[in-house]
């Protein structure tokens, strides 16, 4: 186990390597450098082609492309992501105000619809063919294809104006210091978050359950004399997990994605809304810094995966060790 | 059949429907039989003749579209009889049945094994569920009984998975759980049909060295003839959901009086008998059981078909042991004599 676990993270740093290279190249493709976006377009005109060079000269993006990449990424690992360009914040300081945010929601979110679209879709696959599973999939197919920031408003109208049971918006609010006053901020936009990949994982574990109920080891099970609950959770659950575990270990990324609109609506001071506003102020040094650290995420979820999936499933291991 | 003592488990009438898109299969349609203590019974057919279906009956492991229509099992558990097709199909009483008193092996050893556990998880819960035993006494016991069952370094291979296995080695793994609570009767539907040959003689001898020591009443379904001549004490002959011929190994592979019996084993090449030894198949397949013929089941592909044969005919018994359900079994009887 400890073996495949080192073998996987082998992979993990070159992939993390590569893909910051091509972020970083990304950005060299698109059309004018740093110092460009620097002038305010009123100046431009009055400008010299000597001081446009002077101020390259000044920050060294008259270097080579590699050299450049190489100073961007070994301060990159030291913990120097550089300043933002629209009020030279570090944006290390950013990023500790933001990424909390956005984990604290997309973490709520996610074990939230775990929990819920594992155990909704076990239900409906054991009740194959009831009331209960012909609703439950009508849900499911609701909640797939309807848009989130849809359910995210329709959310704030009921819950927020016309019942006033939650806030409609905001993440800390001066005077809510303790856990339990930032309990009621979270709930809609986490619930929003987590129902898309409810569904999901509903259907996924649905229809996972009723592939492994057919096996022949579930009878086996039950010629033993195990009791249902055994048979189906031990026997059944535990088999038709692993594609659910792959399932919701990719969404993951896509979670963390998802937030940036829900963010938006929500108001939630998080990474997404600090990347829609970046991506607007052609904020570059910002916009690498959350690519990469999607990345990061991206890569870090698939590496949970593969070690949960090898926990789950011993097949997995085979030939690793 | 003598001693009423003696019957693990008696069969009488047993029907067993299934209903798919508002048609009804009569899969098993009157089927009777006995069960001696320490005695193997092999239920010998074609595929689809409702062999495996009435191995699932005794066991209530049945599909959801199916039902027990008619007829009784009943099972001789200590002094007490149990009708278990009164039992509720999956409930306590029907649980603790399975797995301690009559216990099941299964066709694929490669599907019939959890992959996520290991054997000897497998094994030990049906002693947790079936003993007083502790923790320690559990795995003590699994390692033994893979040990009985000839698997080389029993401590190792009970914490491995069934991947590990080799498919000899895992139909092994799934006798030593169906024999870890010393069944009173072992079914066993077609344990050696996905292994290799001499595989197959390796299992059966295992099974019939744990029918001699403990007395093991054994329900082999099985449609290889040499399997049942080498094992059987009593066989059933199978066809279309009833029981056409029932014996004595010796009267049923001797003398054969059903038609379809001995159709059965001539369609079986003999060693020794060299490459010029007549084959002869049994012509036409097996009726739609939506569309069955009226009487007789095997009629249509009967060489000896009369208009008799339109109406089913009765199980007539010849001797003691040997029953027939045809009406022109003396005509074949008589040549034995």
């Amino acid at each position: 186990m400890t073996t495949y676990i080192i073998q996987r993270l082998f992979i993990f740093f070159p992939m993390l390597l590569v893909i910051s290279f091509l972020v970083y190249s990304g950005l060299e493709l698109s059309p004018g450098d740093a110092v460009s976006h620097m002038i305010s377009p009123e100046l431009a005109s009055t400008i010299t082609a000597e001081q446009l060079d002077a101020m390259r000269e000044a920050y060294g993006l008259n270097q080579s492309f590699l050299t450049r990449y190489w100073i961007w990424l070994t301060s990159m690992v030291q913990g120097d992501m550089g300043y933002s360009m629209a009020g030279g914040v570090a944006i290390s300081e950013i990023m500790v105000k933001t990424v909390p945010a956005t984990l604290e929601l997309s973490m709520v979110a996610l074990f939230f619809s775990t929990i819920l679209g594992c155990s909704l879709g076990v239900i409906s696959a054991l009740k194959r063919g009831s009331g209960t599973d012909n609703s439950l999939t009508v849900a499911g197919m609701a909640g797939v294809s309807i848009p989130e920031f849809f359910f995210g408003l329709v959310a704030i109208l009921l819950f927020a104006i016309e019942l006033k049971w939650l806030p409609v918006g905001g993440r800390l609010l001066p005077h809510y210091e303790t856990l339990w006053d930032r309990i009621p901020n979270i709930v809609l936009p986490s619930l929003v978050l987590a129902l898309m990949m409810t569904a999901g994982a509903m259907r996924y574990a649905r229809s996972s359950m009723l592939d492994v109920l057919a096996r022949e080891f579930i009878t086996t099970a039950r010629s033993k004399g195990m009791p249902e609950w055994r048979v189906n959770i031990l026997h059944g659950f535990r088999v038709a997990l692993t594609p659910v575990v792959v399932l919701i270990g990719f969404r993951l990324p896509l979670l963390i994605g998802g937030s940036t609109i829900i963010e938006q609506v929500y108001q939630w001071p998080g990474i997404g809304s600090m990347f829609i506003r970046s991506v607007r102020a052609s904020d570059y040094p910002l916009v690498m810094t959350i690519s990469l650290m999607y990345v990061f995420v991206v890569l870090t979820a698939s590496l949970i995966i593969d070690v949960l999936t090898a926990l789950i499933d011993p097949r997995v291991r085979l030939g690793k060790e | 059949m003598e001693d009423k003592n003696n019957i693990a488990l008696s069969v009488r009438d047993l029907k067993t429907f299934f209903y798919t898109n508002n048609r009804c299969n009569k899969a098993v349609n009157g089927v009777s039989f006995d069960v001696e203590k320490g005695k193997t019974l092999c239920i010998v057919g074609e595929s689809g003749c409702g062999k495996s279906v009435t191995a699932a009956t005794i066991m209530q492991l049945l599909p959801t579209l199916s039902r027990i229509e008619e007829g009784e099992i009943k099972f001789q558990k200590d002094d007490k009889i149990i009708n278990i097709e009164k039992l509720e199909k999956n409930g306590k009483e029907m649980r603790e049945i399975r797995g301690s008193d009559i216990a099941m092996i299964f066709q694929d050893p490669m599907t019939a094994l959890n992959p996520v556990y290991t054997v000897g998880f497998q094994i030990s819960e049906n002693l947790k569920y079936h003993t007083n035993l502790n923790k320690k006494e559990i795995r003590e016991k699994c390692i033994s009984l893979l040990n009985d069952m000839g698997i080389p370094l029993p401590e190792k291979r009970v914490d491995e998975y069934p991947h590990s296995y080799s498919g000899g080695m895992r139909q092994r793994a799934m006798i030593a759980m169906a024999m870890a609570c010393n069944p009173k009767i072992l079914i066993a539907d077609e344990p050696t049909t996905a292994l290799d040959v001499t595989i197959q003689a390796q299992i059966f001898e295992l099974m019939d060295k744990l029918k001699k020591e403990n007395d093991t009443a054994i329900i082999l379904i099985t449609h290889d003839m040499g399997v049942v001549a080498e094992l059987a004490d009593n066989v059933a002959v199978m066809y279309m959901g009833n029981i056409v011929e029932a014996g004595t190994a010796d009267d049923v592979l001797r003398r054969p009086t059903h038609p379809y019996t001995k159709a059965l084993l001539e369609s079986v090449p003999v060693l020794g008998r060299g490459k010029n030894q007549d084959i002869n198949p049994i012509k036409g397949s097996t009726p739609d059981p939506y569309n069955r013929p009226i009487g007789c089941q095997f009629a249509p592909r009967c060489n000896w078909q009369t208009e008799s044969c339109d109406v089913m005919p009765e199980i007539t018994q010849i001797n003691e042991t040997h029953q027939v359900r045809c009406h022109k079994y003396e005509q074949f009887f008589e040549k034995y004599k």
